[in-house]
C-alpha cells in the first residue's frame, strides 16, 4: 500500500473532524425504542477504532491523547479517562499488528472486537474507581452496540474515501 | 480465490519507533489528571465557566422540540383557548379554597410549635424550571434543566416535583443545570418513615429505585409504607415525599432486612421541577 499524500491525509482529517462532531450531538441522543437510555453505543470509542485499525487521518499517539482530552472535556466524566482510552487503543492495535499478521476482514474484524472490548474493561475499571459506575450488563450491550457503530463509520470511511 | 487486500502494510518487520516511552508518561499523566479532577471536580468548572461547550449542544438538541411549540402556538384557535382559560379559572378557585385551609393550619401548627418551643422550620423558596434534553450523555443518565447560575441555581440545592424528591442539583452553568436523581449511585438521604418512627439514611441503587442494605429486623416496617425526607441534614427540608416501600428482604444476618424503595418522582423531560433555596 502506497504512502498517502498530502491531499488524501487532509481529506481524511476533515472526515474524521466531521464525524467527531456527529459523533458528538448522537452521544447526547438515546436509541429510539430502548427504554433505557443509558445503553448506547459509544460512538468515539467506534470512531477512534475505524480510524486506527483503517490507518486513516494520520493519528499518531499525541493527536490521539489530544481527541481523548477534548472528548473528556466535552462529554466526559473524568478529564484524562477517555485520553487513556484512545491511547490503550492505539498501543493495543500497535502491539497485535506487531505480532500478528493481520492479512484479511476478518482479522480485523476480530481485532475490532478485540480493542472494542478491552476499551470498555478500561473505561469500566476507571468507572469503578471513580465513583461513577456504569453496571457490567450495560456496558456489555454497549459494546456491542459500539461494534455496530463500528460498522458503520468504516463503511461512510470507505465510500467518503474511495469518491 | 483471491485473497482481499489487506487493510495496510504489513509491518511484522519495521522498525518504526515503538511509542512505549511516551505512552508511559502520557499514561501516568491522565492518571494524575483523573485523579485531581476527581478531588478538585476540574471537569465541572470547566464546563461550568466555558459555556461554548455545552450551550450549542443543549441548543441545538432543544431547538426541534422548541420549534415544534412555537408552530402550535401559532396554530392554537380561540376556541381552544376560551376552554383553557375556563380549565384554569376553574383549577385556580379549588387551589385557592385549599389556600385558605392551607393558611389555617400553617397559623395552628406555629401556636402549637410556639407551645411545645420545637424549633422553627425552614422557610422553602423555590425557583421553577423545565427539564430539557439531553437525558443522556454519552452512556451516563442525566437530568438537564433550563436554568442556571444566572438564575440564582447553586450547586447543591435539593430538586422536587409536585410527586416528590428528585434529586440535587451537581453542577450548574450560565443557562443550564445538571441534577442527580435520587436514584442514582452514591445518593443518600436522610428520611423517615411518615409514621414518624423509624429515622433511616435511603441510597440510590443505580437502577431506579433506592435501597436500605440493612434495615434493624426488630423494626416496624411492612410493603407500601411511605418515606419521607427527616430534615436533620438541614439541606432538604422535612416532609418531602421521597418513596414507598416495595420489598423487604431477608439478608444473610438475621438481625437485619435488605429495602427496597421505590420512589414516588420519575421526571420526564419537559416536565417541571422545583430547585429549592433553603433559608435557615
Amino acid at each position: 500500500m502506497s504512502t498517502p499524500t498530502k491531499a488524501q491525509v487532509l481529506r481524511e482529517e476533515k472526515l474524521f473532524i466531521l464525524l467527531f462532531i456527529i459523533s458528538i450531538f448522537l452521544s447526547h441522543i438515546g436509541i429510539i425504542g430502548i427504554e433505557d437510555s443509558t445503553i448506547m453505543p459509544n460512538y468515539f470509542i467506534a470512531l477512534i477504532v475505524s480510524f486506527i485499525l483503517m490507518s486513516k487521518a494520520n493519528l499518531n499517539l499525541y493527536k490521539i491523547l489530544t481527541i481523548g482530552l477534548i472528548v473528556d472535556v466535552v462529554v466526559g466524566q473524568l478529564i484524562g479517562q477517555y485520553g487513556l482510552i484512545f491511547m490503550a487503543i492505539y498501543l493495543l492495535d500497535l502491539i497485535t499488528i506487531k505480532m500478528i499478521v493481520i492479512k484479511n476482514e476478518k482479522q480485523i474484524e476480530g481485532l475490532s472486537i478485540f480493542l472494542i472490548l478491552s476499551s470498555f474493561i478500561i473505561l469500566w475499571i476507571t468507572s469503578k474507581n471513580y465513583d461513577m459506575f456504569i453496571p457490567l450488563k450495560t456496558l456489555l450491550l454497549q459494546a456491542i452496540f459500539t461494534f455496530i457503530a463500528y460498522l458503520f463509520f468504516k463503511v461512510i470511511i470507505n465510500k467518503y474515501i474511495s469518491k | 480465490m483471491v485473497q482481499k487486500e489487506s487493510r495496510t502494510n504489513l509491518r511484522l518487520f519495521n522498525r518504526e519507533r515503538f511509542p512505549l516511552v511516551s505512552f508511559f508518561v502520557f499514561f501516568i499523566l491522565c492518571s494524575v489528571m483523573m485523579g485531581a479532577d476527581y478531588r478538585y471536580q476540574i471537569s465541572k468548572k470547566i464546563k461550568s465557566t466555558i459555556p461554548i461547550l455545552i450551550t450549542p449542544i443543549n441548543n441545538l438538541l432543544n431547538f426541534p422540540v422548541n420549534l415544534f411549540h412555537e408552530s402550535k402556538n401559532n396554530f392554537i384557535n380561540k376556541e381552544l383557548l376560551i376552554e383553557k382559560i375556563d380549565n384554569l379559572e376553574t383549577t385556580n378557585y379549588i387551589l385557592s379554597i385549599q389556600v385558605q385551609e392551607n393558611q389555617l393550619l400553617k397559623s395552628e401548627n406555629n401556636i402549637l410549635r410556639e407551645i411545645l418551643k420545637i424549633r422553627k422550620e425552614f422557610e422553602i423558596r423555590g425557583e421553577t424550571a423545565e427539564i430539557i434534553l439531553p437525558e443522556v450523555r454519552n452512556g451516563y443518565s442525566i437530568i438537564t434543566i433550563n436554568k442556571g447560575f444566572k438564575h440564582n441555581i447553586k450547586n447543591g440545592s435539593a430538586v422536587i416535583n409536585n410527586a416528590g424528591l428528585v434529586g440535587q442539583i451537581v453542577n450548574t452553568s450560565k443557562s443550564y443545570s445538571e441534577i442527580k436523581p435520587i436514584t442514582s449511585e452514591s445518593y443518600a438521604v436522610p428520611a423517615v418513615i411518615d409514621n414518624g418512627k423509624e429515622n433511616v439514611i435511603l441510597y440510590g441503587n443505580g437502577n431506579g429505585e433506592l435501597e436500605i442494605p440493612l434495615f434493624p429486623a426488630g423494626s416496624e416496617i411492612k410493603i407500601n409504607d411511605t418515606f419521607i425526607t427527616s430534615g436533620v441534614d438541614n439541606l432538604y427540608p422535612k416532609g418531602i415525599r421521597i418513596g414507598i416501600v416495595s420489598e423487604i428482604k431477608p439478608t444473610k444476618s438475621p438481625k437485619f432486612n435488605y429495602i427496597l424503595v421505590e420512589p414516588f418522582s420519575q421526571p420526564t423531560s419537559f416536565s417541571q421541577i422545583t430547585v429549592l433555596k433553603i433559608k435557615k
